[in-house]
């Protein structure tokens, strides 16, 4: 186990950044100097100053405080968009592939419409309509990115029907449900994992997204919606966006690797003779 | 054709749509994987089925087991229709008829433990009263089945086994239901020679314990002959022979019969052996025919074995062949 972590680089510095990122999120006022909701009289104070490590913005945050506390935010809308991506796909796809015939037929064209509308937009969409909280956001990412779980969860399904050990449990008299649940779902589920690990990072992007056009919550601090607030700054104050995007990009780079990494872990196939 | 056997197999068969289908002549092409077999079984009876790879023999264990149904035809136990005995309480039936499939490796759940695996049919069929009981159930199970110790046994996952214990077990999950009708389905045929026989006897064994009748598919002609009281011969779907084993494998009629038990090799290097020689591949099963599907490979076939699937004689004690050039 610990072995195959190390061996493989990416997913040994996916784990290592994911602890780094639950560290931060956990100890975040411990971390963070200052509440980030506070607002102080150091306005659009430059790095460093008055003790300000990151700067200020114009409501005199302290921006290094706001960045420890967004993690929260980020892995929040990561975990939970992705778990709700994750259960709909396998659940759906394992439906599609073991069932087979005419509900397979059903679900499939069903996936494809979902993967032929433009996810972002029907976010928008939503959004506008339901408003902006960040559950809201965390539902929206979730119930629209399954399909590419479902896809990969149907193929799983469709093999594994054909295995002697799913055959015996219907001879033995499993009914299908159990079958799907004791047999195709836990036997086929690792390269949804790897899928929905992948999902994460493009979650925390499509949120910080949907802040960058002001749709995300406002009560809650988020990167996107610092980065949001800091362009109208960038050429006299250009911390206050900056760290946030680099934020952004650091985790998201971090649930990547982990993604991939457990991919190659869980598929050995793929991983041969491909050094990192 | 119901009759008061305990197993009637009535007339099943099994044809699955071609590919490549012609659209527009409208004609459609079924590969007849089986094709109109009809047996009678009596309680505790073993049969032995055998023919070449692709015959259709492991076809017809699982629409016997109900994990297909078949195109025509039905299957009677005591006289009523497996189908409709499915429909009607699927538990009864899966643990009135039950399968033991070729490949012991792949026939259990790589996440579960034995003792888990063990344990689910006996849940599912509540065997025991609780869980001390069914654990109790299980360890017995695994000693009878020569597997020891165990304890250690049901601990293991099955990656951990090898092929013969795994197959073991396999049986002994079969049996733990009690079964009345065992199908077989080439349960050696992936095991080391060694450890065949022993597996074969608990098989036998524990079948004649519970008076199980028993469909033993094969292609080992010998095997087939030392256990079973009946042999069917199979090709390209259809049965071409059946009766007393001894009396088909020492009096094989069928040419079919005849090549395959002439090819049968022999341990003693100095007996002399006739082989018969059959040219060619067996034609596929897509559309054979007409006429005898054997005739285009057979050594005794004229031009009337081209136009008619030939009739079953019966030559005498039950055994039936299904050749018109008996003579």
């Amino acid at each position: 186990m610990i072995r195959t972590i190390v061996n493989d680089k990416q997913l040994l510095f996916g784990i290592l950044g994911l602890i780094f990122l639950l560290l931060v999120a956990v100890l975040a006022p411990v971390i963070a100097p200052e509440d980030p909701y506070y607002y102080g009289p150091d306005v659009l104070n430059k790095l460093g100053e008055n003790g300000h490590l990151l700067g200020t913005n114009k409501m005199g945050q302290d921006i290094f405080s706001m960045i420890i506390h967004g993690t929260r935010t980020s892995l929040k809308v990561a975990v939970i968009s992705a778990f709700i991506s994750g259960i709909l796909g396998m659940l759906i796809g394992g439906v599609a592939g073991y069932f087979g015939g005419q509900v397979d037929r059903a679900i499939s064209e069903f996936i494809n419409i979902f993967m032929m509308l433009p996810t972002f937009f029907l976010i928008l969409l939503i959004i506008a309509l339901f408003g902006n909280s960040i559950y809201n956001v965390m539902v929206v990412i979730g119930i629209t990115t399954w399909p590419s779980n479902a896809k990969l969860m149907r193929a799983q399904a469709l093999s594994l029907r054909e295995r002697t050990f799913v055959k015996a449990a219907t001879a033995m008299g499993e009914s299908r449900l159990q079958i799907l649940f004791k047999y195709i779902i836990p036997n086929g589920v690792f390269p949804v994992i790897a899928n929905t690990t992948v999902g994460m990072s493009n979650a925390i992007l499509t949120e910080a997204g949907l802040s960058f056009l002001g749709l995300g919550d406002p009560n809650i601090i988020s990167w996107g919606q610092m980065i949001y607030d800091g362009k109208a700054y960038l050429t006299s104050a250009w911390w206050i966006a900056t760290f946030a995007g680099i934020a952004i990009v650091i985790t998201v780079t971090i649930f990547y690797l982990l993604g991939d990494g457990l991919n190659h872990v869980m598929n050995p196939k793929r991983s041969k003779g491909k050094g990192v | 054709m119901k009759n008061d056997s305990f197993i009637c197999i009535d007339n099943v068969s099994m044809w699955y749509p071609a590919k490549g289908n012609r659209v527009f002549s409208g004609e459609k092409r079924y590969v007849k994987a089986v094709d109109g077999v009809s047996i009678n079984m009596d309680r505790g009876e073993i049969l032995g089925i055998i023919g070449e790879s692709g015959c259709g023999k492991s076809t017809l264990g699982r629409i016997l087991a109900r994990l297909e149904n078949p195109t025509s035809g039905d299957v009677y136990i005591e006289g009523e229709s497996t189908g409709n005995l499915l429909k009607k309480d699927p538990k009864a039936f899966r643990r009135l008829v039950q399968i033991v499939f070729q490949n012991p490796y792949d026939s259990f759940t790589p996440r579960d433990t034995i003792e888990e695996i063990l344990m689910r049919p006996l849940n599912i069929h509540s065997i025991g009263k609780d869980k001390d009981e069914r654990k109790k159930i299980i360890l017995e199970a695994l000693e009878s089945g020569g597997l020891h110790p165990a304890e250690e046994i049901a601990r293991r996952y099955p990656h951990e086994l090898s092929g013969g214990q795994l197959q073991r077990i396999s049986i002994l999950r079969a049996m733990l239901v009690e079964p009345k009708f065992v199908i077989a389905d080439e349960p050696v045929s992936m095991l080391d020679v060694s450890v065949r026989a022993e597996i074969i006897n608990m098989l036998l064994k524990l079948s004649r314990e519970k008076d199980a009748a028993v469909i033993f598919i094969s292609h080992d002609i010998s095997l087939t002959r030392y256990i079973s009281d009946k042999v069917a011969v199979m090709y390209l779907g259809r049965i071409v022979e059946y009766g007393e084993a001894d009396e088909v494998i020492s009096n094989p009629r069928h040419p079919y019969t005849q090549a395959l038990i002439s090819n049968c090799g022999s341990i003693d290097p100095d007996e002399i052996m006739d082989k018969i020689k059959v040219e060619g591949e067996p034609p596929t099963p897509i559309n054979p025919g007409p006429g005898c599907y054997f005739a285009s490979r057979c050594f005794k076939a004229s031009k009337e074995c081209f136009k008619e699937y030939p009739a079953t004689h019966d030559v005498g004690g039950g055994h039936k062949v299904a050749c018109d050039r008996l003579y």
